[in-house]
């Protein structure tokens, strides 16, 4: 054809040949015999439509085969795509839609071929609708807005057919639903606005009508079972045959109606709810209710309240058991914290266990249960038993482990283990500076009295302290340790000491236990007149230390020292074991035989109640080494006291013991005076830094910052800054007796 | 004893200058009226004693009522005065003749307070003295000065050295004070006091009480329990409501 001219195509003629065509293609769709196109069929098509466009004006018929593009569609849609939609229905429909909805994509694929030219100049130039476009709006406009509603219908029938148990043709709802999804032409509103919506209403009325029967009719724990089932078919659903972006709201409003509007009748089922559940020990039915409820919006909240209060309840009622054994054991004992408290403090460990498991398992750690768990071990491990507080009982409890001969026969691994769960329940205890100074106590008469069964273990515990509540906390637990492996050395050398110089030999075997002052709990001190032999001693000592260190005073301690000596009975010598004060009152008895209570107050210089104590047990109690008189179970300023010589025992050697002073009252009181400190400390500090701050919110800081130790009590706090008012160091606003000023 | 600007150091002369009057009085009328010299003048005309006082007669009477071996009025003196001006020593108008005279303790006046408080009260002879009585007593009525009064009241009453007020006198002093307010709980708190506090009363506890006599309704009904009020104050709120002596209406 090149440099010929070319003849004109008129529009009739153009057309024609084009009809033919596409009436070809239409048979084809119809399954009609026909022979498949050919390249060269293809060629010609497309040349005919490039040159009816190449034509010049006014033969250029572009715009009109545009519309007979377009028409070409219509009249196909109209004479045969609809009438045979028109007469299936239901299931049956929606095979016709699919196939006729494949048999649409194919003819645009063809047609838009044929009519490529278009697309590639007219169309793009006057920026029109593209071809493809065209088409599959044609199917748009003429079939899918006359039958969507049908259709849908027909989907969601067959849907809730398969949610009752039916076989239904998955493959045949997925090639519908793709309809929705590619004929909003990369838009998703079709499918959304279409069906989805009105997919998730079908499903909220299902469901809540099932959820209203089941509610009635099933257990907590059924209930719970049928309501995974149907969350997981809803995810399968989503996976056969709905688009992806429905599987978030469709599981919504299942999780929704049949667990949001429930929640409450649910989990507070009589016998089978949460309550139960906890009672029972369900752990499996727990852990489903976590999952389900875990996807709720505060789902979760009203399960960690009813978990809070199932543990609070279990521990209110172990320490109510102990307090009542407590109360029914004899009067005398009450005082000593004894093995019901050891045993209350293993039970209060088992059921530290057992629910820290059920939040790590059951619960997947989720913060609100670990939250919860807190709370409630807060409420009960704060109460205290018979008046002991359980700062107390956690400490005696650390020394009845720790201590030799403990009457539970651990192993080494179960000492560890029961330290390590002893120091997190110290976690909860709100006076963690009471168990300090309690710890402490006990600590030092382990040590000094060589009671500690395990170096090891006393050292792995304050680790572990460490850990949990600070350096601070330990840093004199630790001095205290140190003292006493120092004071092991410090023996050895005083040892090597008086060797080296026979002249000054007591003759009496002596070791002393160099402790720093601040670490140790503070004791009395009282100057007993010692008997000659022992001030030889103390001096002796005194003038080693003074070859070691030239700066240090020391302060003697005598009421914690204990003796060995030799008794001289008639039947037989015995060893006894005594306190330094016993063995001074006794050796009173070397130069006379008999002596009245005052003479012997007087040559101790002792306080009476201290020589009450001590004759008591030298007298009254086990083993009579001191003859009174009268023969009567209690001290009276009138007594006289005589050596028993008669006295003897089977053992060769016995321990006179000397019942401990009851130091709970000490102990409570000097933490109160630290506390004291520890306040002002505190709101000196915070004053210091805001310099202006009003009541309620200083209060607010300064809890904040003890909480770590104790928890101060509101009245304290108000009694501390009144004292510091007291003191010039806060004002009050003049205007606003609210706000206090810091005075520098 | 003041560091003044020049500005107003002209005015203080000038002022003294056209008056007559002491520098002191100088000082006391133009700080009365912020230093304006108009204000100042019709302050001072408007007190026409502060000029008349004769320092002569002053120490007349200081001398009359002084102890003899010592420059002060002591007890004897007082109750020498009160036989003089007619009135009980118990009297609260002689707390507020204390509070004029800025004594530093009970029952005791130095010259110098004496002195500068008749000035200030503005007489100059015991007759002058007890007709002024009536006007004095009527300073109690005026709130900030029954503040002033009240606040005066603490530091005048303790013991020389204390930080804080004795029990004992504080009942003392509260019951003369709100005596003239009528507070109906003042019985409680006495009693509160004696039967749980027994201590002695620390200045900001004194202070605080005014206010709460003040500004808290007798049922208690604006009372906030969690507000920045003295813990004594707290524990007789506790007290009133445990007792059944107040019902709490919230």
């Amino acid at each position: 054809m090149a440099g010929q001219e070319r003849r004109t195509i008129d529009l009739e003629e153009g057309w024609a040949f084009m009809q033919k065509g596409i009436t070809k293609l239409k048979n084809i769709l119809e399954g009609k015999p026909e022979p498949q196109f050919s390249s060269e069929d293809y060629m010609m098509l497309y040349t005919t439509i490039y040159n009816m466009c190449t034509q010049k004006p006014p033969h250029d018929y572009s715009q009109q085969l545009y519309d007979k593009y377009r028409e070409s569609f219509e009249e196909y849609i109209t004479s045969m795509v609809l009438p045979s939609l028109r007469e299936k229905h239901d299931e049956f429909m929606l095979r016709e839609l699919v196939q006729r909805w494949s048999n649409h994509k194919v003819m645009v694929r063809w047609l838009s071929r044929f009519f490529h030219y278009l697309d590639r100049y007219f169309i793009s130039r006057r920026s029109l609708t593209p071809l493809k476009e065209v088409g599959l709006t044609c199917f748009r406009e003429l079939i899918y807005q006359e039958i969507k509603g049908q259709v849908k219908d027909a989907v969601i029938a067959l849907i809730d057919k398969e949610r009752e148990g039916e076989q239904i043709d998955r493959a045949l709802l997925k090639n519908v639903l793709d309809i929705f999804v590619e004929i909003g032409l990369g838009q998703m509103d079709c499918y959304e606005n279409d069906f989805e919506d009105f997919l998730l209403k079908d499903t909220t009325e299902y469901y809540s009508v099932k959820a209203q029967s089941w509610i009635l009719e099933d257990s907590c724990p059924d209930y719970m079972i049928k309501a995974e089932e149907c969350l997981k078919r809803e995810k399968e659903r989503v996976g056969h045959y709905l688009h992806i972006s429905s599987e978030q709201k469709l599981l919504e409003k299942v999780q929704n109606e049949l667990l949001a509007q429930y929640a409450t009748p649910l989990l507070e089922k009589e016998h089978s709810g949460c309550s139960a559940l906890l009672r029972d020990d369900k752990v499996e039915d727990l852990s489903r209710m976590y999952r389900l409820f875990s996807k709720i919006t505060r789902g979760l909240e009203p399960i960690s309240n009813m978990f809070k209060t199932h543990v609070t309840n279990e521990g209110t009622a172990l320490v109510k058991q102990a307090e009542d054994s407590a109360s029914s054991k004899k009067p005398e004992k009450k005082d000593m914290v004894g093995m019901q408290e050891q045993v209350f403090v293993w039970k209060i460990i088992e059921l530290h266990d057992k629910y820290v498991a059920y939040v790590t398992d059951c619960f997947q750690g989720h913060t609100l249960f670990h939250k919860a768990l807190k709370e409630a071990f807060e409420v009960f491990c704060n109460k205290g038993v018979s008046g002991s507080s359980s700062a107390e009982l956690l400490a005696t409890f650390c020394d009845n482990i720790l201590k030799k001969g403990c009457s539970e026969k651990l192993s080494d691994e179960a000492i560890e283990d029961a330290l390590e769960k002893v120091v997190r329940l110290l976690a909860y205890i709100s006076d963690k500076d009471l168990f300090a100074e309690f710890y402490r106590k006990k600590l030092a008469r382990r040590l000094l009295f060589d009671k500690s069964a395990n170096d090891e273990h006393e050292r792995s515990i304050l680790t572990k302290l460490k850990q949990q509540c600070g350096g601070q906390f330990t840093s004199k637990m630790e001095g205290m340790v140190t003292d006493l492996t120092v004071a092991r050395d410090h023996q050895t050398k005083f040892e090597e000491f008086v060797a080296g110089h026979p002249e000054l030999n007591p003759g009496i075997d002596l070791a002393v236990t160099v402790l720093t002052t601040g670490f140790w709990p503070s004791y009395k001190t009282f100057d007993i007149n010692l008997p000659a032999e022992m001030v030889k001693c103390v001096e002796v000592f005194k003038e080693f230390y003074q070859t070691r260190t030239k700066h240090r005073k020391l302060t003697w301690i005598y009421s914690l020292g204990t003796c060995n000596i030799n008794a001289k009975f008639d039947a037989k010598p015995i060893e006894l074991i005594v306190t330094t004060y016993q063995a001074a009152l006794l050796l009173l008895f070397n130069g006379v035989d008999r002596l009245s209570y005052s003479e012997i107050v007087t040559q101790l210089n002792l306080s009476d109640d201290d020589v009450v104590r001590l004759l008591h047990s030298l007298s009254c109690a086990k083993y009579k080494i001191l003859n009174k008189e009268p023969a009567n179970r209690s001290i009276s300023p009138n007594d006289v006291f005589e050596f028993n010589s008669k006295f003897t025992d089977r053992m060769r050697r016995i321990k006179i013991p000397l019942p401990p002073v009851d130091e709970k009252k000490k102990v409570v009181e000097d933490v109160d005076k630290d506390r004291r400190y520890a306040i002002d400390a505190s709101i000196v500090r915070i004053m210091k830094s805001r310099k202006v701050m009003g009541h309620q919110q200083l209060v607010a800081e300064c809890v904040e910052q003890l909480s770590r130790m104790f928890k101060p009590d509101f009245k304290a706090i108000k009694k501390r800054i009144e004292d510091l008012i007291t003191r010039d160091y806060l004002e009050r606003d003049k205007d606003n007796a609210n706000m206090y000023k810091y005075l520098a | 004893m003041y560091k003044l600007g020049r500005g107003n150091r002209d005015k203080v002369q000038q002022f003294m200058t056209i008056t007559g009057a002491s520098e002191k009085v100088a000082l006391q009328a133009l700080k009365a009226s912020d230093w304006h010299l108009e204000g100042a003048f019709d302050f001072f005309y408007s007190q026409p004693q502060i000029s008349a006082v004769n320092t002569r007669h002053l120490e007349d009477i200081f001398n009359r009522y002084k102890e003899p071996d010592a420059d002060m009025i002591m007890v004897e003196g007082i109750s020498q005065l009160c036989n003089d001006l007619q009135v009980d020593p118990q009297d609260i108008v002689m707390l507020v003749i204390s509070w004029h005279m800025k004594a530093a303790t009970m029952c005791e006046f130095t010259r110098q307070e004496f002195i500068g408080g008749l000035q200030s009260i503005g007489v100059d002879s015991i007759e002058k003295f007890r007709a002024k009585l009536p006007s004095l007593r009527a300073e109690i009525k005026d709130d900030n000065k029954f503040r002033e009064i009240y606040n005066f009241a603490f530091t005048w009453a303790r013991e020389k050295g204390q930080k804080s007020l004795s029990l004992e006198t504080a009942i003392g002093m509260w019951q003369l004070l709100f005596a003239e307010r009528n507070w109906p709980l003042l019985d409680h708190w006495c009693q509160f006091l004696q039967v749980r506090h027994n201590k002695a009363i620390s200045r900001d506890t004194w202070a605080q009480l005014l206010e709460f006599v003040k500004s808290i309704d007798p049922q208690l009904s604006n009372y906030d329990d969690e507000g920045a009020w003295p813990y004594l104050i707290d524990e007789f709120v506790e007290y009133l409501t445990e007792n059944g002596l107040v019902q709490r209406t919230k």
